[in-house]
């Protein structure tokens, strides 16, 4: 996403709340902490830059763990509390292995929301505020199945790391979507949301039955990637895909018609809120217990930050979709899930 | 070691007993653990020096708290490496034993003590399978470990199904939180048990002797009546036995045990199963442990990674920092016995 068009959301939302809203603690320095290195969180940073500006907090800083491992966040983690980081937006390492470290940021007054993945109840972190994967997976399945014709309905679901929460959710997702409309699963291909395994895992199945398969459902990013380049170089369109998020490969795959469409995350959404959200818990709001939450397998405390089914009429106007379901959530969130004096 | 307090002489006679004073004090300087201990100082210095918070209680305290459980990595590989061998396998040992561990405390039911206990067993008897197998097939440790790192891996997360086993008893997290004196973690108490052990071990009893003399020369220590074979089996038990120890303080740290605690096939911990004991003196080739320098060696590197962390240095330059450290540390121990084999005092 451009600079430009980041300016507009975060624009767009500050001017859908009123400027008197941003009652921030100036001391407010919140960290925004993937779980490792991912195209998926590149929007954070910049949510995090133009939150601490709308609201004029100490920081807001996008800080990532040098790979995968949950030993690594918990490290950056408590060396960022030393710095005086007093906030945390996380995408949880492990969601049961990083409650402990999550239950100390909180101990020592910072708070913490599970953002993009969520944390295992019970925890300390305020809430989680993410995809509702399987949801997005589920919508996808239903769309690519739409689009198949044929009496056999044979699907492949390329997915991300089993390590990731939302992975289990995903797999399940599309299974249960499938079975609805008659379809079959007949390859699930996970941990493959890295460039390496993806080529190798996606090009070998599709090389090997590439004839066995009418359509492709993919619920990771770079698996996302890889196998919209597939279809590309297949080249017939004889096999339909539903990607996810909004990588430049997938959308003009999209616009090619190699790809059918793409189930859109909204990752600037949750950098954005979940910043605006930590400063507020900071300056004493407090989280309703009655709150509207949803629930999933891992938190009854879960906040969908939107998804949106983009096909070949609205790629060029993919912003507008993100920017929509942001504002929407934005506009009613602090009266609908803080209270605040 | 300190010399007898006789005068020596020259080749003329001569009493020249204040260059041999020289000599004991220049070997003490020459050694790693003294260039361990003033690295740690001038680099505490720096970092207090040049970031805010270095010294604060929380920063210690986890400080201490993530070096136990380096140190106690540190340690694991210590005792095959001193065998000329590796353990790349302590990472999937320890992740198995800690696996085992919860799988014991919240499905069988066990009381934790005896869970701990079986895990441990259960490290060492991995262990077994490694040096049983070296041994048996005299293929280098290197090869099978690297197999049985797959192996132990793979039959664990087949059978767990990935999943973490967090209903472990209040005892357990408490113990991972817990602050002596405000700063320190009492898992520092646990690495230096297990420090103060091998200490003993290699120092005071025959078949800690028995390890480093068969580590160095292992035809030598045959001849010599020791049987290798076995010595190279109970050290790769005790590798086993100190990663399960490890991986239980990590599930402390935690409070769950989780398959993903040591990455992928439990290869996060290499590195710094690596840097530990190479950093303090522990001869690659074997016959040589520094069980203090491996300690030191851990301690170092953990610090240097919460200072880099602290400084903000861009977070991708740690990792390559550290493998820098591994090959200067190797060069310069290299170095060191050059020099020291020039002037006869190896």
């Amino acid at each position: 996403m451009s600079n430009y068009l980041r300016r507009v959301l975060a624009i767009g939302l500050l001017s859908a709340v009123g400027v008197g809203s941003a009652s921030a603690a100036g001391d407010s320095k919140i960290a925004l902490v993937p779980g490792g290195p991912h195209p998926y969180f590149a929007a954070w940073e910049q949510a995090g830059k133009d939150a601490a500006k709308d609201f004029g907090l100490a920081a807001a800083d996008y800080k990532v763990p040098q790979k995968w491992e949950l030993s690594q966040q918990n490290q950056l983690l408590e060396s960022l509390l030393t710095q005086g980081y007093n906030g945390f937006l996380i995408f949880p390492g492990d969601p049961v292995g990083s409650v402990s470290t999550v239950d100390e940021l909180v101990s020592n007054g910072a708070p913490v929301v599970g953002g993009a993945g969520c944390f295992k109840d019970p925890s300390s972190a305020s809430f989680c505020l993410g995809t509702d994967t399987g949801n997005s997976a589920y919508i996808g399945t239903k769309e690519l199945l739409k689009t198949l014709t044929g009496t056999k309905k044979r699907i492949a679901h390329f997915t991300g790391f089993l390590v990731d929460p939302n992975t289990q959710l995903r797999i399940d997702a599309v299974k249960k979507a499938a079975e609805e409309e008659g379809a079959t699963v007949v390859q699930v291909i996970a941990d493959i949301d890295a460039p390496e395994p993806a080529e190798e895992k996606i090009n070998a199945y599709l090389a090997a039955h590439a004839n066995d398969v009418d359509g492709i459902i993919t619920s990771a990013w770079v698996p996302a990637v890889v196998a919209s380049n597939a279809v590309r170089k297949i080249g017939d369109k004889r096999i339909k895909m539903v990607a996810i998020d909004h990588d430049e490969v997938v959308l003009k795959a999209i616009k090619d018609g190699f790809v059918n469409g793409t189930m859109l995350q909204n990752p600037y959404g949750q950098g954005y809120i979940g910043t605006f959200v930590l400063d507020k818990l900071r300056s004493g709001c407090t989280v309703k217990t009655d709150a509207p939450f949803k629930k999933n397998a891992l938190t009854d405390k879960f906040i969908d930050s939107g998804t949106a089914y983009v096909a070949a009429d609205k790629v060029d106007t993919y912003v507008d979709a993100m920017r929509d379901t942001t504002k929407k959530l934005f506009e009613t969130f602090q009266a609908t899930y803080l209270t605040c004096k | 070691m300190s010399y007898p307090d006789l005068p020596a002489k020259g080749p003329s006679g001569d009493i020249v007993g204040k260059p041999r004073r020289n000599t004991a004090a220049t070997r003490f300087y020459l050694t790693n653990e003294f260039g361990l201990i003033a690295l740690i100082v001038l680099f505490a210095l720096a970092f207090q020096f040049a970031t805010d918070g270095f010294f604060s209680p929380f920063n210690l305290f986890s400080l201490g708290r993530i070096a136990a459980v380096n140190i106690m990595i540190g340690l694991a590989m210590m005792v095959v490496v001193i065998t000329g061998g590796l353990n790349l396998a302590v990472g999937a040992i320890g992740v198995c034993a800690a696996m085992t561990c919860g799988y014991l405390i919240e499905v069988v039911g066990l009381p934790w003590p005896i869970a701990i206990l079986s895990a441990v067993a259960l490290g060492a008897m991995l262990g077994f399978i490694n040096g049983w197998t070296s041994v048996r097939t005299g293929l280098h440790s290197f090869i099978i470990t690297l197999a049985t790192m797959s192996i132990f891996f793979g039959v664990m997360i087949f059978l767990t199904r990935a999943e973490s086993y967090r209903a472990l008893p209040p005892v357990f997290a408490a113990f991972g939180r817990m602050k002596l004196l405000g700063i320190f973690s009492p898992l520092l108490l646990v690495s230096l048990m297990a420090a103060l052990f091998l200490g003993y071990l290699y120092n005071l009893t025959a078949v800690g002797r028995e390890m480093l003399a068969a580590g160095a020369k292992p035809e030598a220590a045959e001849m010599s009546g020791i049987n290798v074979g076995r010595i190279f089996i109970y050290c790769h038990m005790l590798s086993g036995a100190l990663a399960a120890c490890a991986a239980l303080m990590l599930v402390a740290r935690n409070g769950a045990a989780i398959p993903s605690m040591a990455g992928q096939l439990g290869q996060d911990w290499l590195l710094i199963a690596f840097l530990g004991p190479v950093l303090g003196g522990t001869l690659l080739t074997g016959g040589k442990a520094s069980v203090l320098g491996t300690c030191l060696g851990a301690f170092l590197v953990t610090m240097l990674t919460s200072g880099l962390l602290l400084l903000q240095l861009g977070d991708f330059w740690i990792q390559s920092f550290l493998g820098l450290l591994l090959l200067a540390a190797v060069l310069m121990d290299k170095t060191r016995r050059t020099f020291l084999a020039r002037r006869n005092m190896a």
